[in-house]
């Protein structure tokens, strides 16, 4: 047999199957305990936010990058590296705004969303919404806010799937109690 | 599913399992997997209350993940015989979900209906040091959740919990109808 | 060559984990009060040391040493702050310091679904691994006084 080759997989990747249907026992969980879609999609951005913040870290040991020069860079390293390392995916940096302050990424397919038909009913759920807080925690842990948002799901019938991001500002460190 | 096509210019005898679709980071998993459990956490008072809603939850992928394995590996045929499930659960399925085999199998001594699936260090407990107050929480529960909804979907109705014993032991305690049957089935 | 203490601080100022091995001085104050002045501190030499220079700093302030001890300071774009007191004759800990970052903080503190990052770290296994790695750096030792 040819399945003798039986060597164990990459310890550091795990099995996309298992991915997606975690994340839709979650999405699952989350329609059940919520009145409204808005409210689920709350939710996930509220726990994206939280793995956003984890993630980055992990980036930060693993991916020996500086600080971006500017925006431009920041997008192109989310697109890039930063996909393509944790979801196994390059979206295409798109529709910049003349300011260079906003951009799209541009997602052809979308992992966590493999097997999924939105439920009858929840025309309102961005079922991928955890992407948003994942992107807004992640930027937010190096200094910079900003806003992110669906403006096209597949999921919804769209042609492609679009992830808006608007820088709003810097943010700075905390000072020490008692100084300026 | 176009994941499945480009890449399968190989036989389908050549194509090694579990690679119907791209694997994720394990970080990316994990980071996932702690807001579920915070989550959960929040809702519920008891460890048995989290392990349970993780078993829960557990058990929706594996229903899922049952579905879409016998649906892309048309090789799988349903198993019939209770040991030949256990082998392909401990073996073949662990492998392709969790990326190794299970450590090992083993049968209770004084039950039947009882076998112990152990495995040192499950995928969900790779990064979870318990702290003392909470003492017995193991969040393989939803590994555990997994199987039960996998053995269930395959129609051998059984329940799976988790201990700490060698690592993480999963017991499963089949329906006394499961063993009744595959008594039948062997001395047919 | 030895190593002193290790302090852990995140954005906020908040101390996440300290740990002392070979101190041989306890101050009067509260340890409370101790991460306060030792943030305070970083925080002002941070900031002092960036408006001093003429060009953007890539990694700016790395240690600083007085007659008796050698600050190491590492800190990641995200702002967790590594800090860790030595003698004299310890050389460069930055790899060091990077590497409790990476190897230690992230995989037994930010991947555990037990942890919150913004509290104080309790894991048993962080603290385990964490001794375990700087008693078996080259740095670390002395010769047991009992």
């Amino acid at each position: 047999m040819s399945r003798q080759g039986n060597r164990a997989g990459d310890p550091r990747k795990v099995n996309g199957e298992l991915f997606t249907l975690t994340y839709g026992a979650l999405v699952a969980q989350l329609i059940k305990d919520y009145e409204n879609d808005e409210q689920v999609n709350k939710q996930l951005d509220k726990m994206g936010y939280n793995m956003g913040v984890r993630l980055i870290e992990d980036y930060l040991a693993r991916a020996n990058t500086g600080r971006c020069n500017d925006f431009r860079e920041t997008a192109d390293v989310i697109a890039k590296v930063a996909f393509k390392m944790y979801l196994g995916l390059t979206p295409v940096v798109s529709n910049w705004s003349a300011a260079g302050d906003e951009f799209s990424l541009l997602l052809e397919s979308n992992p966590l969303t493999e097997f999924v038909e939105l439920p009858p009913g929840h025309s309102n759920l961005n079922y991928s919404n955890i992407m948003c807080g994942i992107l807004r925690g992640a930027l937010e842990m190096v200094q910079m806010d900003v806003d992110v948002r669906f403006v096209q799901d597949t999921l919804k019938g769209d042609n492609i799937t679009e992830i808006r991001l608007k820088f709003i500002k810097r943010l700075e460190d905390a000072v020490p109690v008692g100084e300026d | 599913m176009s994941s499945l096509t480009g890449k399968q210019k190989s036989s389908n005898l050549e194509k090694s399992l579990g690679k119907g679709k791209p694997e994720v980071n394990i970080a990316t998993f994990a980071v996932l997997f702690s807001e579920i459990v915070q989550y959960s956490q929040n809702r519920v008072h008891t460890v048995p209350e989290l392990q349970n809603k993780l078993s829960e939850l557990g058990q929706h992928v594996g229903s899922h993940l049952l579905d879409v394995l016998f649906l892309r590996e048309k090789g799988y045929k349903r198993e019939i015989k209770l040991l030949s499930m256990l082998i392909f659960i401990k073996s073949t399925f662990w492998k392709i979900v969790f990326g190794k085999e299970a450590d090992k199998l083993e049968q209770a001594n004084d039950d039947d209906r009882t076998y112990y699936i152990i495995e040192k260090e499950p995928l969900v407990n790779k990064f979870i040091s318990v702290p003392k107050d909470k003492g017995s929480l193991n969040c393989a529960a939803f590994t555990a959740g997994i199987v039960e909804a996998v053995l269930n979907g395959a129609n051998f109705p059984a329940k799976v919990t988790v201990h700490w014993h060698k690592g993480t032991t999963f017991m499963i305690k089949f329906d006394e109808d499961v063993i009744a049957r595959d008594k039948m089935i062997e001395s047919r | 060559m030895t190593i002193f203490n290790f302090y852990l601080f995140d954005r906020h100022g908040t101390c996440l984990y300290y740990a002392e091995w070979n101190r041989k001085k306890q101050l009067t104050m509260s340890k409370e009060e101790e991460f306060k002045l030792m943030y305070g501190m970083i925080f002002s030499i941070k900031s002092f040391a960036s408006r001093l220079s003429p060009t953007d700093m890539k990694e700016g302030f790395l240690n600083f040493t007085t007659s008796k001890y050698k600050l190491h300071f590492f800190e990641t774009p995200s702002g967790l702050k590594f800090i860790m007191n030595t003698d004299l004759s310890v050389g460069n800990m930055k790899d060091v310091l990077h590497q409790i970052f990476s190897s230690l903080y992230v995989e037994y503190v930010v991947k555990n679904p037990l942890c919150e990052l913004d509290q104080p770290v309790t894991s048993e296994l962080f603290k385990t691994k964490l001794d375990e790695y700087i008693r078996g750096l080259p740095q670390f030792p002395i010769k047991a006084t009992s």
